[in-house]
This record gives C-alpha cells, sequence and structure tokens, in this order.
C-alpha cells in the first residue's frame, strides 16, 4: 500500500513537471478555465439583480458556495485528469498494454500520468473567492478553518475523482471514453448551487447516487457555522467507502479489457 | 456552388453521426443544464419576485429554447479550422476546386446538421420534463427560423474572422474560448437581455449576438411587431455583408503570410 502511494506521487510529480515545461499552454488554460467561471458567475449575479436570496442563501453565500467547488473541482482536476484519456491516448494507441504489464496496479500508473493545465485557473478562482467571501461575511478565519478547508477540499476532489474513475472504465468497450467521463463530471453543475433549490430525485442523486453535493454543499454548510455532526469524519467515511467500491468496479472493467493490438 | 456545399455538408455529418453514443451524451449534459437553470429561477420566483414581466413558464421555455439552440449557433467550425492550420491540412484546403469560404460553410452545416439533431430531442425530453409554451403563432415560428438561419450566417463569418487569428498565434484553444465567452454572453445565453445591467445591455445591442439566440426566441413569444422583426432581418443582412467582407481582407492578409508547420 505505502509502495503504491509513493510509486503514485513520483508519477504524478514526473507529469506535473511536464505540465510546467509548455508555459504558453498552461497560461492559455488557466486562462481559459477562468473565462467559462466568470461567465457563470456573471449568471449568477444577473440572478440576484432580481431577487436577494435563492432559498436563503445570499449573493456571498453563493459565492461562497461557487469557490468551495472550485477548490474541489481544482483538486479533480490535478489527480484525476487522465481519466479522460483512458480510451483514446492509452487503449487505442495500444499504450495500455505497457502500462499492464508494470508491477504496480494500473490505476496507479494511469492516475499518475495526469497533467492538467486549466486546474491552476479553479485554483486561482476558488482561492479568491473562498478569502474575500469569508471576509466580506465577518467569518473569523482560524488555524482550524483553514485546515478544514484544505482538507475537506483535497476529500471533495477525491469524491468526484472517484466519480470519474468509475465512469473511465467505459473507454475499455469505446476507445475514446472522454466524452463518458465528462458527462459524468457535468453533474456537478447541478451541485454548484445550494441543494435546497432542487426536488426529491435530484437531492438523493447528488447526495446519495453521485456524492456530489459533499464536495460543495456540506463542506459550505460547514464553513458557515451551520453544519451538523462530524464532517472531516462523515467525509473521510465517505470517501473511503467511494473507493473501495471504485477500484471494484474499475477491476472489473479491467476484466474485460480486450486490446485493440499495435 | 450550392450542389458542392451540400456535398461537403452530408459527408461531415455522415462522419459526425458515426459517434451516435456521443450524441446521446450531449443531450443528457443540456438537460442537467436545463435543470440546473429552470431550479434556480424556480427559487427566485418562490420568493416572490415578480421578473420584467416574465411568467415562470416563460422562462422555462426561454431557457429550454436556449440550451436547445445553443449548439447550432455555438459548435461551429473553428476547432476543424484552427486544427486544420496547426496540421498543416489547410494547404490542401486551399488549394481545393471548391472556394474556401463555401468549404467551410458546407462543414459548418454538416456541424449544424448534428446540432440540430441534438437541439431537437433535447427540446422535446425537456418540453415533457418541465413544460414549454408553444410559439405564439405559425408565422412567428416561421420568421423564428429564418432569423436563426441567418444567424447562423452571422457567426459563420465571425468565426472565420476569429480562426484566422490561429494562422498568427497556431492556439486553437484561445480561440475557441474567446469566441464561446462572447457568445454566451452576448446572445442571452445565460439570461434573457432585458434582465442584464445597463451597460451589458448597451454593449449586447452594438453586437451581432443578441440576434442569434434573444431576438428569435422574442419573436417566438411573439413579443416583436412586424416593423422591429423586418429591421432584425435587415440588421442581419447588413452585418453578414459587413462581416464577410472584413473576413475576406483578414483572410487574403493572412494566406500571403501563411507559415505552415509541415503538412
Amino acid at each position: 500500500m505505502i509502495r503504491n502511494i509513493k510509486i503514485y506521487f513520483s508519477f504524478l510529480g514526473a507529469s506535473l513537471k511536464r505540465m510546467i515545461e509548455y508555459r504558453v499552454d498552461c497560461i492559455i488554460g488557466m486562462i481559459s478555465q477562468i473565462a467559462f467561471q466568470v461567465i457563470e458567475l456573471i449568471f449568477i449575479w444577473i440572478v440576484f439583480q432580481n431577487t436577494d436570496n435563492i432559498a436563503g442563501w445570499t449573493f456571498e453565500h453563493l459565492l461562497l458556495l461557487y469557490g468551495v467547488t472550485m477548490l474541489s473541482l481544482a483538486v479533480t482536476d490535478v489527480l484525476f485528469d487522465s481519466t479522460y484519456s483512458i480510451g483514446y491516448r492509452l487503449i487505442r494507441k495500444g499504450k495500455f498494454d505497457t502500462i499492464l504489464l508494470r508491477p504496480v496496479h494500473p490505476l496507479i500508473s494511469i492516475l499518475g500520468e495526469s497533467d492538467t493545465t486549466t486546474s491552476l485557473g479553479y485554483m486561482v478562482l476558488s482561492i479568491i473567492l473562498i478569502i474575500s467571501m469569508l471576509i466580506k461575511l465577518q467569518i473569523t478565519i482560524t488555524a482550524l478553518l483553514v485546515f478544514k478547508i484544505l482538507y475537506l477540499g483535497i476529500l471533495g476532489g477525491l469524491i468526484i475523482g472517484g466519480i470519474q474513475t468509475a465512469f473511465s472504465i467505459a473507454g475499455f468497450w469505446t476507445y475514446k471514453s472522454n466524452e463518458v467521463v465528462w458527462s459524468v463530471f457535468q453533474l456537478h453543475k447541478l451541485a454548484e448551487y445550494p441543494i435546497e433549490i432542487y426536488n426529491k430525485f435530484i437531492k438523493v442523486l447528488i447526495t446519495l447516487i453521485f456524492p456530489f453535493a459533499f464536495a460543495a454543499y456540506y463542506p459550505t454548510l460547514e464553513y458557515l457555522q451551520l453544519g451538523k455532526g462530524n464532517l472531516i469524519f462523515i467525509m473521510s467515511l465517505i470517501v473511503i467507502v467511494e473507493w473501495i467500491i471504485v477500484i471494484k468496479i474499475w477491476d472489473w472493467g479491467l476484466n474485460k479489457y480486450r486490446s485493440t493490438g499495435n | 456552388m450550392i450542389k458542392k456545399i451540400l456535398a461537403i455538408a452530408k459527408q461531415e455529418t455522415s462522419e459526425n453521426l458515426y459517434y451516435r453514443f456521443d450524441l446521446a451524451l450531449y443531450i443528457f449534459n443540456f438537460i442537467i443544464q436545463i435543470t440546473v437553470y429552470v431550479f434556480i429561477w424556480l427559487a427566485v420566483y418562490k420568493n416572490g419576485n415578480q421578473i420584467l414581466g416574465m411568467s415562470f413558464e416563460q422562462i422555462t421555455t426561454y431557457y429550454i429554447l436556449v440550451v436547445s439552440l445553443s449548439p447550432i449557433i455555438d459548435w461551429g467550425i473553428n476547432e476543424t479550422l484552427g486544427n486544420s492550420i496547426r496540421e498543416g491540412e489547410i494547404l490542401k484546403e486551399l488549394l481545393n476546386p471548391i472556394s474556401f469560404f463555401c468549404y467551410y460553410f458546407g462543414i459548418r452545416i454538416g456541424e449544424m446538421i448534428e446540432a440540430l439533431i441534438v437541439g431537437v430531442i433535447t427540446f422535446f425530453i425537456c418540453s415533457l420534463l418541465f413544460g414549454v409554451l408553444p410559439p405564439s403563432g405559425i408565422i412567428n415560428f416561421l420568421i423564428f427560423l429564418v432569423v436563426i438561419c441567418l444567424a447562423v450566417i452571422v457567426v459563420y463569418f465571425f468565426e472565420i474572422i476569429i480562426g484566422m487569428i490561429a494562422f498568427y498565434t497556431n492556439s486553437v484553444w484561445g480561440i475557441e474560448i474567446f469566441k464561446r465567452s462572447i457568445l454566451n454572453i452576448f446572445s442571452g445565453m445565460i439570461a434573457p437581455i432585458t434582465l442584464f445591467p445597463e451597460f451589458l445591455q448597451k454593449i449586447a445591442n452594438l453586437l451581432p449576438f443578441k440576434d442569434c439566440i434573444y431576438t428569435p426566441i422574442s419573436i417566438y413569444f411573439g413579443e416583436l411587431s412586424n416593423i422591429e422583426i423586418l429591421q432584425v432581418i435587415l440588421k442581419q443582412c447588413i452585418w453578414i455583408v459587413a462581416l464577410y467582407i472584413i473576413a475576406k481582407i483578414i483572410f487574403n492578409k493572412a494566406v500571403k503570410n501563411i507559415t505552415i508547420n509541415g503538412g
């Protein structure tokens, strides 16, 4: 287990270095990501020109929720970007067989290869939003709060990343998995807003089936001191259970894998 | 010429339709998008707000139409064009017996047919899920379609102009993002333009993109008088001519200084 984790981080370190190498791509990726998010922020702003709250959430609360979502997405993006390319970059081009021959679990090799340029955009935006909204809402920033934000942010990233990883097995059949993973990833849009606004079906969908709500909504409640129960414990548990299931699903998918030959 | 354009469009469409499963995923994503919009505005209406005379049914219909129309307006050729500049394919395309603008217009129509399938299915599923208001009349609905067709031509020339930047920068991504950001904000995709703050409304009125999404939907609701409709169509025609001339000038300049990476 510890050996696996070590190998994973050495893979990840190598790909992060590769990412910094291409500075122009890096900057374009960052700016584009910020541009897309700014469009959504403009949407939220326009909505609040017409109302002062959504299901009891003010503009500042909603921006904090948005910032917290961005933090989880940044973590997801850094660690799990390669789930998009299993079908296309690895399987179709025959590289996947080399990965299978390595003496570690193939998932470690694959996830270690993540290199993404968009995550910096999420990161910058989330830090700006979270800090400015905490100040505006007059929540004292203590060391405990900072620890909570970082820890829950990483857990949130693992929750979304787990869902992505589970669906990346589609690549074993389609040899081009990115659209499937991307579609599931888009479900996070539902969780960017307070879940009180949805009907029962969607509430169940994003808390129990795909626990996106734990990547943003519940942590935000915790920071606003509205949370119930010990969220750090609950989320740790969710991540562990989720990943046990995800690895089971992934191994099952791997059994169905047939090489494209090369 | 029209025959040639249609032949290219047909080829492009059959290429795109090969990935039928992807279409289902696009539809799924659009439904999610509409769901988010509908529930947010539902929460706003629950607070007892009246939004500029729009009823909740109207705003639901607005977003269902926006999202269903969005692929027709914003998928476009920029990815294809950017890649072909990057990989040197453009050289072959410039030597085609059909003019460059026509060739890419064929590809644009091919893309549009895929977008149309996705859009129509999204519209029907969402109208069952959330309910839509019917168009205010058959004639209004026909004009709605005409204005959208003109809008596609306007956007096409805009895409060509933006795409020419790739001759100089070699960046495909940046351009695509730039185009989408402008379209998303100023066409009324994120919200009806009347809900915008005043300075954004002013900018939107100056640009042609308002008539790509917002205006056709107003026509669908029957909010524009006959004279206003004529003005819109005239304005679109002027934009098409203006953008065509600009595109031609930039294109002629860019082709002279072309540098191709391999090919």
